[in-house]
């Protein structure tokens, strides 16, 4: 770890990368017999301390003993040593557990014992590989910052803008042509394509009118990767920057972006994050928008910046800037998976070119709208990475450095949580209804062994995801796609070749709360089995059957079970949901014209394309129905829109009358195309304390459940838990 | 004493209006402000409901070699006004005759009101190169070139730099000068389109733009200043923060030259 350490902090962007795993070349000559040596003390202290066998006390004294250190370093060692320490910790903790878990707990005396007693140490087994793959890949983000690009723009490359869509209506799609067009950068180097497989007259009309060039193909193979592809074969700037119809760049996303490219000759792709003005259902459904992180913020907060050490982090599909070279040389975007952006980057990684993340975002879109469109997405991702796993499979094949094969499978495996999911949302069924026995081994060395595995974990993810992801909402997140990715990845496991590309529907509108019975069934037959488990449970309690303490542990797993899915139910209870296009919270200085000329000074509230939301100072008053015209401004930009007040109250809405092409440009450039406007809830989450996330989880899973249960008349106030809490101040 | 002299090469762009404004604003914040017409087009007294409506003022003051103090108006508001005076042309001739021959009459004589040290004084000037303007110009801390939005204003810009290197930017007393934009409307091309370019131009020596508002001239019409007549309104709000920024030029700059 060390050696991996030292050689990070000199690994800046753009400067030629080395193999992680190759130590720095000096100290390799200098000192390999030293190296050898400390590596082979290492293996033997770390095998002894993984497999020396202690009895029930001693594992307690062992448990109380790491946790009582990482509680201390939690609060004592700041910044990456004391993250390197809690990981080592755990990482004992948790070997040693699956140690004594093999070697000592398998002993089955009967048939079924034995299948579900492997069942769900191959479960655990899974789990462990992908914490200790998490750790590798997250334990040192690299964090790189933007280069500058050379003053004279004469040096600056040619780019390509592609936006590909398919079905998204117009009104989602405009906001991004224009975006595009109004980047900074010198506008005989850049030319924005709309690549319409839907073929629309009205997507024509509208790029003649902005200028846009529109491309169409005679069919649709190979869906969004086809279409790029074909639009590759039709276009020659230097770089290609791609964007989903519905991601809004800033100004600045070139300026950004390209200068990485240019310090780094080898670069192929930069991708930067995904970021979301509205709610995803995970956050509309159990009210924790901005509030707790959403499931995205994990992966572009903390996973790509902890690949982009390991020279890892791949294209998202969207948000990103390739270059050309290199992608036309891998054929170009990859078609022989659902998930064309990930395996087009492992096939460039296998080149030996670079990959980079630049975390910060730089465009911004519209989050799924509905969970039925949202699991239909997950489902995507997942069996199109393990059809990558199947046909392109990184551990094996030519090219990638060790760090990237393991950030490369990572970032695979980690949607086979399907099935370990549902055993360990089943397991303790098996003893609480039948009395299986899948622990050969006594409650008290259970815990002995487990609590430090389990709390152990904790602590280190808490400190080094907190920020991105708070503890025990995974298990929210993972519970409610496990069922549903679980057949899609075996199918691709079996068969690569089968499954479509399903676009991913957005900008919808839900007219009323309801629960989506189909989607929450999964869900719903876990919860009631698990609760159904906790009857046997007491009964087994009551009659004396079994063992207490073996009793007892599973009645707090499957009292765990309850909890989380009673909280993955409640995702199902789709929340109304008014508009289909993107409402933004910003504090923008708005002037409102009269029609007598007169004039109020105010500030916007809340901006989207067809309108405004205005906080007026107290004693102005408007009357809906009122003609009126609303001058935005930002620093040297400004604009005039005519509009009809709306919506009069504690603020005031405007909708925009029909605006030409040219005043939804400027709208555009001074509210979406500002990252300032919208970016104010990157990273700005409350950080995680394990014992304040599980009182949130506990409070999601039981608290709307019984309310559930005994208040089925009103839906608004089951949907309290967590957003209960004040917002935060930039969040009004 | 800090003294602000509004200027520009141009006229009908506002300067008379602003000061009156910019002097309300000020005496506002409880800052002693004396507002002092260098116009004899003798239109500052309009602004201010003033209570003496004789027809005294500076050149009346100035040639009977009398205090100046003697012909200060109180105003509607704290802002106290020395009017140009209502005169013959000959007086008008007079005065000029004796600002050319005392360069630093206007200097000296603010001096010699010995305002407190937080006082604020505003002289606002004719349109374009004139022996008020020198006077102006050679006797001020701050000053405001007032532009429109337009290609005209732009033209005069060359002319108003070279003036202020001549008069202002040598003198260690001097803390600096900034341009307001006055009456932006954006929704109106060239109007919005210039406003964008002298801002980006002028930089950190760009004050926030003052809006086309009708609250303006009916403000004027009523007799009231724009923040009492509409403080609600965008030019009020603009107004405020001009005067905001101003102040701020001002203490920055007497610490620095400190």
């Amino acid at each position: 770890m060390k050696a991996a350490a030292t050689q990070a902090s000199g690994l800046y962007p753009g400067e030629p990368r080395t193999g992680l795993f190759d130590p720095a070349p000096s100290v390799h000559k200098a000192r390999p017999l030293l190296w050898a040596l400390a590596a082979i003390v290492a293996a033997v202290l770390c095998a002894l301390v993984i497999a020396v066998p202690l009895d029930t006390e001693q594992q307690f004294g062992f448990g109380l003993v790491t946790l009582a250190a990482a509680l201390w370093i939690r609060h004592k060692v700041a910044g990456p040593l004391g993250a390197m320490f809690l990981i080592a910790l755990s990482v004992t903790g948790s070997l040693r557990y699956m140690f004594w878990r093999l070697s000592s707990t398998l002993d089955f005396d009967n048939l079924i014992g034995t299948v579900l007693g492997w069942g769900l140490v191959s479960a655990e087994l899974y789990a462990l590989v992908i914490l200790l793959l998490g750790y590798v890949q997250t334990a040192l983000p690299l964090r790189r910052q933007p280069k500058a690009l050379p003053a004279d723009t004469g040096l600056w490359p040619t780019i390509d803008i592609f936006i590909p869509t398919y079905n998204e209506p117009l009104d989602v799609v405009r906001g991004t042509v224009l975006a595009a067009q109004s980047m900074d950068w010198p506008a005989d180097k850049l030319r924005v394509y709309v690549l319409d497989d839907g073929r629309r007259d009205v997507f024509k009309r509208f790029c003649e009118e902005a200028g846009a060039a529109y491309l169409t193909r005679s069919d649709n193979q190979h869906a969004k990767a086809g279409n790029l592809n074909a639009a590759l074969k039709r276009t020659d700037g230097e770089f290609v920057a791609i964007f989903d119809c519905d991601h809004v760049p800033t100004r600045s996303f070139l300026q950004l972006t390209l200068g990485a490219f240019l310090h780094d000759p080898k670069l192929a792709m930069l991708q930067t994050p995904h970021f979301f003005y509205s709610a995803d259902p995970f956050e509309r459904n159990l009210n924790t928008f901005r509030i707790v992180p959403n499931e995205a913020e994990l992966f572009y907060g903390l996973v790509q910046h902890g690949n982009d050490l390991w020279n890892a982090s791949f294209f998202c599909g969207s948000c990103a800037v390739l270059r050309r070279a290199p992608l036309m040389e891998v054929g170009g975007i990859a078609v022989e998976t659902v998930t064309e952006d990930a395996h087009t980057s492992l096939k460039m990684s296998r080149r030996g070119y670079n990959m980079a993340y630049l975390g910060i975002p730089q465009a911004a879109g519209l989050a799924t709208e509905s969970l039925s469109a949202h699991v239909g997405q997950r489902i995507r991702w997942a069996r199109g990475m393990a059809q990558i796993f199947r046909i392109d499979n990184p551990f094996f094949g030519p090219g990638l450095r060790l760090g990237q094969r393991l950030c490369y499978a990572n970032a695979m495996l980690h949607f086979f949580y399907g099935l370990p999911r549902m055993v360990f949302m089943t397991a303790p069924l098996a003893f609480l209804f039948f009395g299986a026995q899948m622990f050969q081994a006594s409650g008290a060395m259970v815990l002995a062994y487990a609590l430090p595995h389990i709390l152990l974990s904790i602590a280190a993810n808490s400190r080094l995801q907190g920020q991105f992801r708070h503890s025990f909402w995974n298990e929210v997140y993972e519970t409610v796609l496990a069922w549903y990715i679980l057949w899609p990845v075996l199918l691709a496991l079996v068969n690569p070749r089968l499954g479509r590309f399903n676009v991913t529907v957005k900008g919808g509108v839900i007219d009323k709360d309801f629960f989506d019975w189909r989607m929450g069934l999964p869900y719903m037959v876990l919860l009631g089995l698990n609760l159904l488990g906790l009857v046997g449970g007491v009964w087994r309690l009551l009659s004396g059957d079994g063992t207490v303490s073996t009793v007892l542990i599973n009645l707090v797993w499957g009292s765990y079970n309850v909890i989380i899915a009673g909280a993955s139910v409640y995702v199902a209870h789709e929340a109304r949901q008014q508009r289909n296009t993107p409402r933004v919270n910003a504090t923008i200085p708005a002037t409102i014209f009269f029609a007598n000329g007169r004039t109020l000074a105010c500030e916007t509230r809340n901006f989207s394309s067809t309108g405004v939301g205005l906080n007026l100072p107290p004693r102005a008053s408007l009357s809906i129905g009122e003609q009126v015209r609303i001058a935005l401004s930002r620093d040297q930009l400004a604009t005039v829109l005519p509009g009809t007040v709306v919506n009069v109250g504690d603020w005031i809405g405007v909708a925009f009358d029909e605006l030409s092409v040219a005043q939804q440009r400027e709208l555009g450039q001074i509210t979406f195309s500002r990252a300032d406007a919208w970016a104010g809830a990157w990273g700005t989450a409350k950080p995680d304390t394990p014992l304040g996330s599980l009182r949130d989880v506990i409070n999601l899973g039981l608290g709307n459940l019984l309310r559930l249960a005994f208040r089925r008349d009103s839906a608004a106030r089951m949907r309290v838990a967590v957003g209960a809490r004040p917002p935060r101040p930039n969040n009004p | 004493m800090k003294i602000i002299a509004i200027v520009s090469a141009k006229g009908g762009v506002g300067k008379t209006t602003f000061s009156a404004n910019l002097g309300t604003e000020f005496a506002r914040t409880g800052l002693p402000t004396v507002a002092i017409d260098l116009d004899p087009q003798d239109a500052l007294r309009l602004h201010f409901s003033a209570q003496a409506p004789g027809p005294e003022g500076l050149v009346q003051a100035t040639l009977a070699a009398l205090p100046w103090r003697q012909h200060f108006l109180r105003t509607g508001n704290a802002c106290e006004l020395l009017p140009y005076g209502r005169v013959q042309e000959s007086s008008r001739e007079a005065f000029e005759q004796v600002l050319r021959e005392q360069p630093r009459l206007l200097q000296d004589s603010l001096q010699g009101l010995r305002l407190p040290q937080d006082a604020v004084v505003i002289l606002d000037t004719p349109p374009g190169p004139s022996a008020y303007l020198t006077q102006a110009l050679s006797a001020c801390n701050a000053a405001v070139v007032v532009l429109l939005s337009d290609a005209a204003s732009y033209a005069t810009l060359p002319m108003m730099q070279t003036l202020l290197k001549r008069y202002c930017l040598s003198r260690s007393d001097f803390s600096d000068y900034a341009y307001l934009v006055n009456q932006v409307d954006h929704s109106r091309q060239l109007n919005s389109d210039v406003a964008y370019v002298m801002r980006m131009q002028f930089g950190a020596r760009s004050l926030a733009p003052v809006h086309q508002d009708q609250a303006i001239p009916e403000a004027l019409a009523s007799n009231q200043f724009v923040g009492d007549y509409d403080p609600l309104s965008r030019a009020a709000h603009d107004l405020g923060a001009v005067s905001e920024q101003l102040l701020r030029m001002l203490t920055v700059g007497a610490g620095s030259a400190a």
